[in-house]
């Protein structure tokens, strides 16, 4: 809405907050150092505020936790954004210069009253006004957030929201500001750079854009689809109903980590020919006619872009195993092999410098640059001579005007019934990581998380009859798994919470793959689920590490 | 910033700001002030007393760490004086500290700052002080261990884990000659709000505090480069120097304070969980699934042949845009760039993604 899907602003910045409003982000667990840097703040005087259906690490050392029930983002961000227009602590210089639309803004939140939102919510409307006058009146006031905003079907919604508040209160542009989606793992950012994603080319260019086309057409030699592809929430929706028929997945283990996980079995099952190249056999390797055993980070080269648009180098350390490759020789190999001509790169570098000259937004960014600035380089980084981006819109305003987004608010797709009484949402640990092929490897994870588990409110756990640690069986429409059920202070009553990582015991078995209309990201969040004890005695297998 | 003045520093005249300590002015200039107890991203302790330095004015010696300097103020960090003081409190250390052949405290491997200073003072050879501190015996977490007879109380690590990781697992306990540092009732560090970060082990300046799963010298190890690269996992972008001993990784570690975005900080997955990447279940060669429905070995010209045909047989029964290319935001900017390009040009389909989500 005001740029790309990054941080606006730097990692390091954090340290220098005045005030940090973190949302859908158990920032400690899932980025444990972006949350060093906001305890560090804290502990300059910087204020905190969590807004979080649970009662996360953070919100111990908050000054105010929105305690908001699953789904009702948009509710409270828009009484938020309802508080700031009626007390007018809006930063009208900066909505005149550098926005559009403010006026249906301010037609549309009129009805998002605090005293509705507690309603809707559960966040008391004191909080609520104390929160939004807090925000629009401290300068050095970022927004950050992650999944908890983006995994729902009104996850673009969320975001709109979101930026509403940046832009009407003029968070943009300012250091220890702006707004700041934290990416889940390593190299999301770089993927979605590098044009692993099926609307843009690398650099954010639209494959729907005929210039755009023609640019990449003449430096590949070939002709290209005018068509937006399919995103991955579809494409296992089509491969479900047989309209996708084969299956490249290089390192995702996609049976554990979309939603709704026997829907895309069944899609594989219907494929004609699927490969998979991993570094370990998965759940998603059994559904392969080919395995290409892959390379880990260490044995590889290549760049990282992470959540702040750092760019940085992964450097080979060490051989991989037996026969096993990088990714981008293989990658490379397969094209040859189905006719097409890809350049014989001696070096990842030249796969990086070929990436580069395609998008402008990297284009001054070469792997002799990247070994001589240690810290890395942010894009944008336009030239050679430029020293990249750590704030975005610093010194200037963007390039036209940024458009408030008038939402109003949408359930989420399942809510809890007679049938389905509790509300579901994953998420990670701190332990684990994705489908924990690496971490359940590991002696340390292994000995703090050792397999699944639900929190569970202690009310919650008194009506089901259930003590700390006894074996429940959670089912929601599409699935049922068995976990260990933790009594735990950080959940709501009515709400129940698991983690993703675990095998024998997917929690995406549960989920609903229901997705956002514009991002198709489904929504891991909320979801609809019964459990019941099991009564049994009898214990069951662990799966313990190898090591 | 701040309002600046100048001090003099060893007869110099050199720039300051208000609220500067000694060691940040002395930072920015040649002057270097040893100390053992000081950790950039730590509030100042004067704990260790290794910083002290004479300042014009003052009777007693003063920690460089934690003294603030005021206009005009005269700083003095090297004399006779200060000589005198480091070659006893050297001593002193040493008197209660393990030591090797050579009458130095011991080397486990991360770099003994003491060592490096004892090295600096004649050996005054003081009797042995008789120290009972308990450890952790029966801490079986996998990955840090503490030797109480090698630890100077400095409480590096203890602040680190309130200041930086804010767990609070490890204190300072007992008193006197019994003082040491304690979990709460001598718990394993599993059992504890510890997140096995392993910062303690990190800024350790004694080597008190090592890596369970990397007993590894490295200071023996001498001339082996470590290699920087980026963590695979979260999104954060540490920065990682891997160590790596006969083609093996055998410990992980941070760049420096200050360095890189990280800081000199990591988590528990970033500093210990690498074991993954010499796991015996690695997958080691090429696979191809048989008429028997189970996967065979084959060499890389069957597999790359097996996975063409399979791609190209389906696009030409069914269009390009029956192919799907999943590709991983695990994976590096050039293996997506590749991935989108193989499906893109080589095939002529768009649909191309990852788990953009997250």
């Amino acid at each position: 809405m005001f740029g790309a899907g990054a941080m606006t602003n730097a990692i390091d910045e954090i340290r220098d907050s005045e005030m940090m409003f973190v949302i859908g982000s158990n920032t400690t667990e899932a980025h444990p150092i972006i949350a060093m840097e906001m305890k560090r703040a804290r502990q300059r005087g910087a204020k905190l505020v969590v807004a979080d259906p649970r009662k996360i690490w953070l919100a111990d050392m908050a000054d105010v936790h929105m305690q908001l029930k699953p789904g009702t983002d948009v509710w409270l961000l828009s009484a938020m954004a309802n508080v700031i227009i009626s007390e007018g602590l809006y930063d009208q210089a900066f909505i005149d210069e550098h926005t559009r639309g403010f006026d249906s803004i301010r037609q549309k939140v009129k009805s998002y009253t605090p005293e509705e939102a507690e309603q809707v919510t559960g966040v008391p409307a004191e909080d609520i006004r104390t929160v939004a006058r807090m925000y629009a009146t401290t300068k050095h006031a970022g927004i950050y957030y992650t999944l908890g905003i983006t995994e729902h079907t009104h996850g673009t919604d969320n975001v709109y929201s979101l930026a509403n508040l940046v832009l009407m209160t003029g968070h943009l542009g300012v250091r220890a500001a702006g707004m700041n989606p934290l990416r889940g793992q390593n190299n999301v950012q770089g993927a979605n750079d590098a044009g692993a994603t099926p609307i843009y080319y690398p650099g954010y260019q639209k494959v729907t854009d005929a210039n755009v086309r023609r640019k990449f057409e003449d430096a590949w030699g070939v002709s290209l689809s005018p068509d937006d592809g399919l995103n991955l929430n579809v494409m296992m929706k089509e491969m479900s109903k047989g309209n996708v028929k084969a299956l490249y997945v290089m390192g995702e283990d996609i049976v554990i980590s979309e939603p709704n996980v026997s829907r895309v079995e069944a899609g594989l099952n219907r494929c004609e020919f699927v490969v998979c190249q991993e570094i370990f056999h998965n759940e998603t390797t059994r559904f392969a006619d080919v395995v290409l055993p892959g390379a880990c980070f260490a044995e590889k080269d290549g760049v990282f872009t992470n959540s702040d648009r750092r760019v940085q180098r992964v450097r080979s350390a060490v051989s991989p195993p037996g026969q096993a490759r990088p990714d981008w020789q293989i990658l490379c190999d397969v094209a040859r092999a189905c006719g097409y001509p890809m350049p014989n790169y001696a070096h990842a570098g030249e796969v990086f410098a070929e990436y580069a000259s395609l998008s402008p937004n990297i284009a001054g960014i070469s792997y002799q640059r990247l070994d001589q600035n240690v810290a890395g380089l942010q894009w944008p980084c336009p030239d050679k001579n430029h020293p990249g981006t750590p704030t975005l819109h610093l010194n200037g305003p963007m390039i036209g005007r940024a458009e408030f987004q008038a939402v109003d608010y949408r359930p989420s797709a399942e809510l809890p019934d007679n049938e389905y009484p509790l509300i579901l949402s994953t998420g990670r640990t701190l332990y684990h990581y994705n489908s924990a092929t690496q971490t359940r490897r590991d002696p340390g994870p292994v000995a703090k998380q050792r397999g699944n588990f639900i929190e569970i409110s202690k009310r919650d756990a008194k009506i089901y009859g259930l003590e700390h640690g006894e074996r429940v069986r959670v089912s929601s429409r599409r699935g049922t798994v068995e976990a260990e059920a933790w009594i735990s202070p950080r959940v709501r009553f009515g709400c129940i919470w698991m983690p993703m990582h675990f095998a024998e015991s997917r929690a995406n078995l549960l989920t609903n793959d229901e997705g956002d209309a514009v991002t198709g990201t489904g929504e891991y969040k909320v979801c609809a689920v019964a459990i019941e004890k099991i009564k049994s005695n009898v214990a069951q297998p662990v799966e313990l590490a190898n090591s | 910033m701040s309002d600046s003045f100048s001090i003099k520093l060893n007869g110099q005249t050199v720039d300051a700001f208000t609220g500067e300590t000694v060691f940040q002015v002395a930072a920015r200039t040649e002057v270097e002030i040893p100390s053992l107890c000081h950790d950039d991203r730590l509030a100042p302790a004067g704990a260790c007393r290794v910083c002290l330095v004479e300042v014009a004015g003052q009777r007693r010696l003063q920690p460089g760490c934690a003294w603030v300097v005021t206009p005009d103020m005269e700083i003095i960090t090297e004399s006779d004086r200060i000589a005198k003081h480091r070659k006893v409190l050297y001593n002193l250390y040493m008197a209660d500290h393990e030591l090797d052949d050579a009458g130095l405290p011991i080397e486990t491997g991360n770099g003994n700052q003491l060592r490096e200073l004892c090295k600096t003072v004649p050996a005054m050879n003081l009797e042995p002080v008789i120290a009972p501190r308990s450890g952790r015996p029966r801490d079986d977490n996998p990955y840090i261990q503490f030797d109480p007879e090698l630890c100077i109380l400095c409480a590096r690590c203890t602040r680190y884990c309130d200041e930086v990781e804010a767990v609070n697992a490890i204190t300072l306990s007992n008193r006197g000659g019994e003082t040491t540092i304690e979990t709460a009732g001598q718990r394993s560090l599993i059992d504890t709000t510890c997140e096995l970060c392993g910062g303690c082990i990190d800024t350790c300046p004694t080597g008190a505090l090592i890596e369970k799963k990397a007993p590894v010298n490295l200071v023996q190890l001498g001339g082996t480069e470590a290699v920087r690269s980026t963590c695979n996992f979260c999104g954060v972008g540490c920065q990682l120097d891997l160590h790596v001993q006969n083609d093996k990784l055998v410990k992980v570690t941070s760049p420096e304070p200050g360095e890189t975005l990280n800081d000199g900080n990591l988590c528990v997955k970033g500093r210990f969980a690498y074991d993954f990447v010499h796991h015996p279940d690695r997958i080691t060669q090429p696979l191809i699934r048989g008429e028997d429905g189970l996967l065979h070995r084959a060499t890389w010209e069957e597999a790359i042949k097996a996975t063409a045909d399979g791609l190209m047989k389906v696009r030409d029964k069914h269009g390009p845009d029956s192919l799907g290319f999943v590709s991983s935001s695990r994976c590096t900017g050039e293996e997506n760039y590749l991935m989108q390009k193989l499906s893109r040009a080589a095939f002529g389909t768009n649909n191309v993604h990852q788990c953009a989500a997250t």
